[in-house]
């Protein structure tokens, strides 16, 4: 018996049961206080609420709403309003973090200088004053009356007006599915054909599924076309009101700038390091071989400095995405704002938290469940310490 | 000694060549014209501007003044000069530089494909044949960190013929390798020297340089002190120097130690 507990395996193995064994009796013992406390305020705990209808409205929603729903069904909007606004402030944010970061590794003294006031002012104020500002100002844009127009874009109070093309959703989801493949397929391509190809070749076929992606998406627009209808719809006037393309409400725009922009003075920083960490080295080799500076820039300085920036800006990622909770601030009707309005509403506190944790949990494990996989398959072979 | 004099324009002309890192002056009035086929073997104490020298060659380094005329092509602010001069020039490194997200068969065809535009299996079967030539045809497609030190520098000596040079600068190729991996890096440059190929190369190593040199060139201090074939630079003795200076004594110190075998005894003058 004595012998037996000296054993390592089995002492490992004690030691773990009691490890879970004891979390997981204090969470069972979280769970039975927390139930009798609720019964003793005559709250009835349970996700039945779930399928009650929730008598409120939200302001914001990529999908139906009516007050009649059911909270799923708003958890669901909110859910998915918060992966869209977390997927364009992340697409927004890398776009202004690479050009920051670009200028910043540049030899150009005054796009030096700019990139690193960016970074100093973005980076040092804190994000709800960010949140706040960028509000105000758009609060106090023009009246549709007298908005700003730019290629038929136009900027109000009421929020931004964009042209938007006149399909049926569901053909405006399959396009939108061919556009991300265009973009996805030729990096996919340019990975799986490395050492079949030529890189003349390569290109080519690159391009041309591209483009393939690109007419696919066209052709389901136009196929998709509400029928009576221009293409694009160009918002307009109308007596007082604005009709026709799309509208992005203040709210939401506001959390996308803010985002974009904080984020990106973050991102900029990454991808400076990401670009340093390139030793000059191969650089030379690579300017020495003739190579043509754009050249050394994708095929040795990008695919170098994107191995040592991904593992951080994966970490990055996760962090903008908890940042999309500031949309409470000004009322954007995200995940957490919905969950906050469900507790008011309902009552329902702990399983309304849980749910919201939990959808976190998910949304920023799957973000790092992805960005692992990057990693790993674009990782360098064999040991990098050997000289 | 192996030398092969053609006649008609040298492979490399360097006149009254200039160079300043900000106000330091890095490279003064270097004169220097290196003939096809001709071996050169740079040597001088540390930050004498050997390496300044020859990076001037493909423009790593831009020059200041003189002029660096290169197969007939003067190097000057012209990109496309520029890069017709390193199509031409291959040129290896102390610290290899392979690029280390590519096998070493992509190293070695991803410039002949690109700049030479090479068809895939064409540049692949001149890679294959360099890489047999350094002696590492089973290693092709490995990734640079799963070699050696000596298996990495002749990897890059691979890369950079694969481009087809007329000339090959090497900035000390075997400074950075373990003292046992030395001979199989020279072993490939000799070769290399035989087969006639354009060389200038910075390096401390005397066996070298008295076996394949047609000159070797002294520098210290951003000059060229002493040019001379190895029997005549090698055996001129100390008490012929022409002057007392420390750089003079180097010189000196540098040759008495190559008369010595064991290569430790100036281990200490590599870096
Ligand atoms: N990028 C640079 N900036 C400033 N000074 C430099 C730079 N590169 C080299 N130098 C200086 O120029 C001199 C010559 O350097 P280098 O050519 O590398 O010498 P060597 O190769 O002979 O050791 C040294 O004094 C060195 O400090
Ligand atoms: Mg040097």
């Amino acid at each position: 018996m004595v012998s037996l507990l000296r054993n390592q395996k089995v002492h490992n193995a004690l030691l773990q049961v009691l490890y879970v064994g004891s979390i997981a009796a204090m969470v069972l013992a979280g769970i039975v206080i927390a139930r009798r406390n609720l019964a003793d305020q005559g709250i009835t705990s349970g996700f039945d609420f779930l399928f009650k209808s929730t008598g409120w409205d939200v302001n914001f929603s990529l999908l139906p709403a009516t007050a009649n729903d059911p909270y799923w069904w708003y958890f669901l909007i909110g859910i998915i309003n918060t992966l869209f606004l977390g997927s364009v402030g992340l697409i927004l944010a890398t776009i202004v973090g690479t050009i920051v970061g670009l200028a910043r590794t540049s030899s150009n003294d005054l796009a030096r200088l700019l990139g690193r006031t960016y970074v100093d002012i973005f980076r040092n104020i804190p994000l709800i004053l960010q949140v706040f500002f960028w509000y105000a100002i758009i609060t106090h844009l023009p009246t549709p009356r007298s908005a700003h127009e730019a290629w038929g874009f136009l900027l109000t109070s009421r929020g931004l007006y964009i042209p938007f093309p006149n399909v049926g959703s569901a053909a405006f989801a399959a396009a939108t599915v061919a556009v991300i493949a265009a973009i996805v397929l030729p990096a996919w391509l340019g990975r799986t054909s490395r050492l079949a190809q030529p890189i003349g070749q390569r290109h080519t076929i690159q391009f041309a599924a591209a483009a393939a992606a690109l007419a696919c998406s066209a052709i389901i627009l136009a196929l998709g076309r509400l029928p009576d209808t221009p293409l694009l719809d160009f918002p307009a006037l109308q007596g007082l009101n604005l009709r026709g393309g799309l509208r992005i409400p203040p709210e939401f725009a506001t959390l996308a700038i803010a985002i974009a922009i904080y984020g990106g003075s973050y991102i900029a920083e990454i991808v400076r390091g990401g670009f340093k960490s390139v030793g000059t080295g191969q650089v030379e080799a690579a300017l020495s071989l003739g190579l043509s500076p754009w050249r050394v820039f994708t095929l040795v300085r990008l695919p170098l400095a994107l191995r040592a920036m991904l593992p951080i800006l994966a970490n990055q990622y996760v962090w903008l995405m908890k940042a999309t909770t500031m949309g409470i601030a000004v009322g954007l009707t995200d995940f957490f704002m919905i969950v906050a309005l469900t507790i008011n509403h309902s009552g329902q506190t702990l399983e309304a938290i849980g749910i919201l944790m939990a959808g976190f949990l998910a949304i920023n494990l799957s973000l790092a469940a992805v960005f692992n996989r990057i990693n790993k398959a674009i990782a360098l072979k064999g040991n990098q310490l050997r000289g | 000694m192996i030398s092969t004099n053609s006649t008609g324009e040298p492979a490399l002309r360097i006149e009254n060549l200039d160079k300043y890192y900000g106000t330091f002056h890095a490279l003064r009035g270097i004169n220097l014209s290196v003939k096809r086929g001709e071996k050169i073997v740079v040597c001088g104490p540390s930050g004498s501007g050997k390496s300044t020298m020859i990076r001037c060659i493909n423009r790593l380094e831009q020059h200041n003044g003189g002029r660096i005329v290169v197969l007939g092509t003067e190097l000057n602010d012209d990109v496309g000069n520029i890069d017709e001069i390193r199509r031409e020039v291959g040129m290896v490194f102390q610290h290899f530089n392979l690029f280390p997200h590519m096998t070493v068969l992509e190293n070695c065809v991803i410039s002949s494909m690109i700049v030479r535009k090479q068809p895939r299996a064409q540049a692949e079967a001149t890679a294959r044949r360099y890489l047999e030539k350094v002696r590492i045809p089973e290693q092709a497609l490995k990734y640079p960190s799963q070699l050696s030190g000596g298996q990495q520098q002749r990897v890059a000596i691979a890369r950079a013929l694969c481009m087809q040079p007329q000339i090959m600068l090497f900035d000390e190729p075997t400074s950075a390798l373990d003292p046992e991996m030395v001979s199989e890096v020279l072993d490939v440059m000799v070769t290399l020297a035989s087969e006639g190929m354009t060389m200038i190369c910075v390096t401390h190593e005397m066996g070298f340089a008295r076996r394949v040199a047609d000159r070797v060139l002294f520098m210290d201090g951003g000059e060229i002190l002493e040019e001379a074939p190895p029997d005549e630079f090698f055996t001129s003795s100390a008490t012929s120097a022409p002057d007392n200076s420390c750089r003079r004594c180097w010189a000196i110190d540098w040759k008495q130690r190559s008369e010595c075998v064991t290569p430790h005894a100036f281990r200490h003058l590599h870096d």
